[in-house]
């Protein structure tokens, strides 16, 4: 088969995956809405269905441009979006928690709506991108930022919780405020330790690539920021009185500084990863 | 504590200060973007240049301290934890933080908790079982902090003592590398262009020589591909386009020498007049705007984009062809033979491996913290035969909890879970 041919089945998977996760956004409202759990379990399937589809849409474009496909603005948006579904998944099965799909469902589908207004041209890599540690930098990255992607939904849930009363309908699906606390510092400890993976390969490859493992590009340095910022996260749960809501917003603030690496460094301050 | 969050903070503003603000312009970029007194301003607290300067240096070595004290303050208190959570006497008098009565298979159920290794012994009130797991964990934070440490000193001592040098030439060109002793020579420069003709690869064939004892090493370098050589690592880093400049007097030769894009070469008979060249189109074409461009990267229609300068003052612009020739006066300027010339840069930095271990020693750390939580379990046995088991986990209390209730009852609890404290 040739490699346009790939392409366009991955368009079409693109385009059916984007359907499934909208189906399953508008369904996981129903439920709310509704308060019928049959609805979040047939948008908990169709979320499933999506990233199953979603992940074939990613090997085929693999096998299409003969390469990753985490290269552009396109495949990183795709990939993030698909990063921060399995990571939801993952929390839901592990953590038993279906309410988490409800409220990762709409970030999912504007990460995905994002990729959909990129350009999806296959182009041929450039020298400095011929790298194995390519892999490892960019698809760290995609579950670093799928995991702070669940703690912001995490922390929005801790928040609305609070105003919840008791035995109201939300309240039987969301677990206790320490319980949430605890999975949201969980889901930030697993983007920490893959934005660490992340900074460190990005240096090495840096410093074979350019000769230089760190040079205060923007975008090296808004991962120090991210880090930074998750760091004080962990720090500041260790004190008194900051676990619970501070923490919940903290997780919320740090999300953004992480959309702000990914989207805003590419547009405001370009630099040596402008391609990224 | 409060200390470092402070630092952190800073850091985090200063991180972002230094990205905002385009780093290393002059006083005049600044005062035309941001006006004359931010300019000051940023001239003044050392902005231009804020990841070198005096002040972030001074915060980063006040991390390092804070990070050296956190550490050695707290390593005598660590292992008494240490101590402290391996021996059974202090746990078995408390009551941890959950517990189930009635278990009839304790052993079971420490092993579905993830409980491997099992104490047993005699206590006043009857035999009991006591187990801890992932004690390594209590050091999570600790490793970490000092993987940081060993980063920011390798990054320091890397940028303090480093060596850096550029070299660019043609192959067949040989230069020093700055005062180490050794000479580079290029022996080849390959461009590999694609089918669509963006470039697959560069690649330079390099051999360094050292004077001092006759020895000499060659290697291939390309981009992700640097080798190194008598401690030195050499990098493809860049390139750019060279070619031949022809200055004739009066008819006669006079100069023959090679000029790089974004160079000049004074007229030898004539040193105050100078020719630049701007750039070089190796498929010359207008622009649809009427500028000059390249229309691929093939040498289809090379033209020399060149200027004129006689004492420091601009005598004219043009782009010229390979065919035409520049007059200016007596002389007459022409270019041939383009060709592609490389940019090495070699560097030693005797840190970089330090840093790198630090890199590694952070995710073990985090590692650690994150996923070897530090946890007890402990049972007595009541005058029934029947046991009580309790248990503590540092982190992760909650999750912990809920799967000790659950675990608890496949092994026997027979009593109603009682209320946690958690």
């Amino acid at each position: 088969m040739s490699a346009d041919k790939f392409l366009q089945i991955e368009n079409l998977l693109f385009t059916v995956v984007m359907l499934l996760y909208f189906a399953s956004m508008i369904l996981y409202f129903a439920f709310i809405a509704a308060r019928r759990e049959k609805l979040a379990a047939v948008a908990e399937i169709l979320q499933g269905l999506g990233f199953v589809l979603h992940t074939a849409a990613l090997v085929i474009r693999g096998i299409g441009a003969g390469r990753l496909p985490l290269t552009n603005q396109y495949e990183f948006a795709t990939s993030f979006a698909w990063g921060l579904c399995l990571v939801s998944l993952v929390f839901v099965l592990k953590y038993r928690f279906q309410v988490l799909g409800a409220f990762a469902a709409p970030v999912i589908f504007l990460i995905i709506g994002y990729a959909a207004m990129q350009s999806r041209d296959v182009h041929e890599l450039m020298p400095a991108l011929r790298s194995n540690w390519l892999g490892f930098h960019v698809s760290t990255a995609i579950i670093a930022y799928g995991a702070f992607g669940v703690s912001f939904v995490l922390g929005i849930i801790f928040l609305m919780r609070e105003g919840m009363k008791d035995q109201s309908f939300l309240d039987r699906h969301v677990p206790s405020r320490e319980k949430l606390d605890l999975i949201g510092y969980r889901s930030v400890s697993l983007g920490l330790l893959f934005l660490t993976f992340t900074i460190l390969t990005g240096a090495i490859w840096a410093e074979r690539a350019w000769g230089s493992y760190w040079s205060w590009d923007p975008k090296e340095t808004w991962s120090l920021i991210t880090w930074l910022i998750y760091a004080i996260y962990l720090h500041l749960r260790l004190r008194r009185g900051w676990r619970g809501r501070a923490a919940a917003i903290f997780a919320i603030v740090g999300f953004i500084a992480v959309l702000f690496t990914y989207v805003g460094v590419n547009t405001f301050l370009p630099g040596v990863h402008s391609y990224a | 504590m409060q200390f470092a969050i402070g630092l952190l903070l800073v850091l985090t503003l200063a991180c972002s200060v230094g990205s905002v603000i385009n780093q290393g312009q002059t006083y005049e970029y600044y005062a035309a973007a941001y006006g004359e007194r931010a300019a000051g301003a940023i001239m003044a607290l050392q902005l231009d240049d804020l990841f070198h300067s005096v002040w972030f240096i001074l915060l980063s070595a006040f991390l390092c301290l804070n990070l050296i004290l956190c550490n050695l303050i707290r390593l005598p208190s660590l292992l008494d934890l240490m101590k402290r959570e391996q021996d059974p006497a202090g746990s078995l008098g408390s009551r941890g933080s959950v517990s189930l009565e009635g278990v009839g298979d304790p052993e079971g159920f420490f092993h579905a908790m993830g409980f491997r290794s099992i104490r047993t012994g005699q206590g006043e009130e009857g035999p009991w079982l006591f187990s801890v797991r992932n004690l390594a964990g209590l050091w999570g934070a600790w490793v970490c902090h000092l993987g940081i440490l060993l980063l920011i000193l390798g990054f320091g001592l890397g940028q303090a003592t480093m060596e850096v040098y550029t070299i660019y030439g043609l192959p067949g060109d040989s230069a020093a590398i700055g005062e180490t002793g050794a000479i580079l020579s290029i022996d080849s420069f390959d461009v590999d262009l694609r089918e669509d003709d963006t470039v697959e690869q560069y690649t330079a064939g390099i051999t360094v020589r050292r004077p001092s004892d006759g020895k000499e090493e060659s290697a291939q370098i390309s981009v992700n591909h640097p080798a190194t050589l008598f401690g030195m690592k050499f990098f493809q880093n860049s390139t750019g386009w060279a070619a031949d400049i022809h200055i004739k007097k009066s008819g006669e030769p006079l100069q023959d020498q090679v000029i790089y894009a974004g160079d000049y070469v004074p007229v030898s008979d004539m040193p105050d007049l100078v020719v630049y060249l701007n750039a070089f189109y190796p498929d010359y074409v207008n622009s649809p705007e009427g500028g000059p461009m390249t229309a691929s990267s093939s040498l289809n229609n090379p033209a020399y984009l060149y200027s004129v300068y006689y004492r420091g003052q601009i005598l004219g612009m043009n782009a010229l062809l390979e065919s035409e020739e520049l007059t200016i006066d007596d002389y007459t300027v022409t270019f041939d033979n383009p060709r592609n010339y490389t940019l090495i840069q070699i560097k030693r930095d005797r840190f970089t491996l330090l840093a790198l271990a630090g890199g590694l020693v952070v995710m073990l750390g985090l590692i650690l913290a994150f996923y070897l939580q530090e946890a007890r379990m402990w049972a007595v046995r009541g005058k029934d035969g029947t046991w009580t088991v309790y248990g503590a986990c540092r982190k992760g209390g909650v999750l912990f909890g809920e799967r000790f209730l659950e675990e608890g009852k496949k092994h026997g609890a027979a009593e109603p879970p009682q209320k946690q404290e958690l």
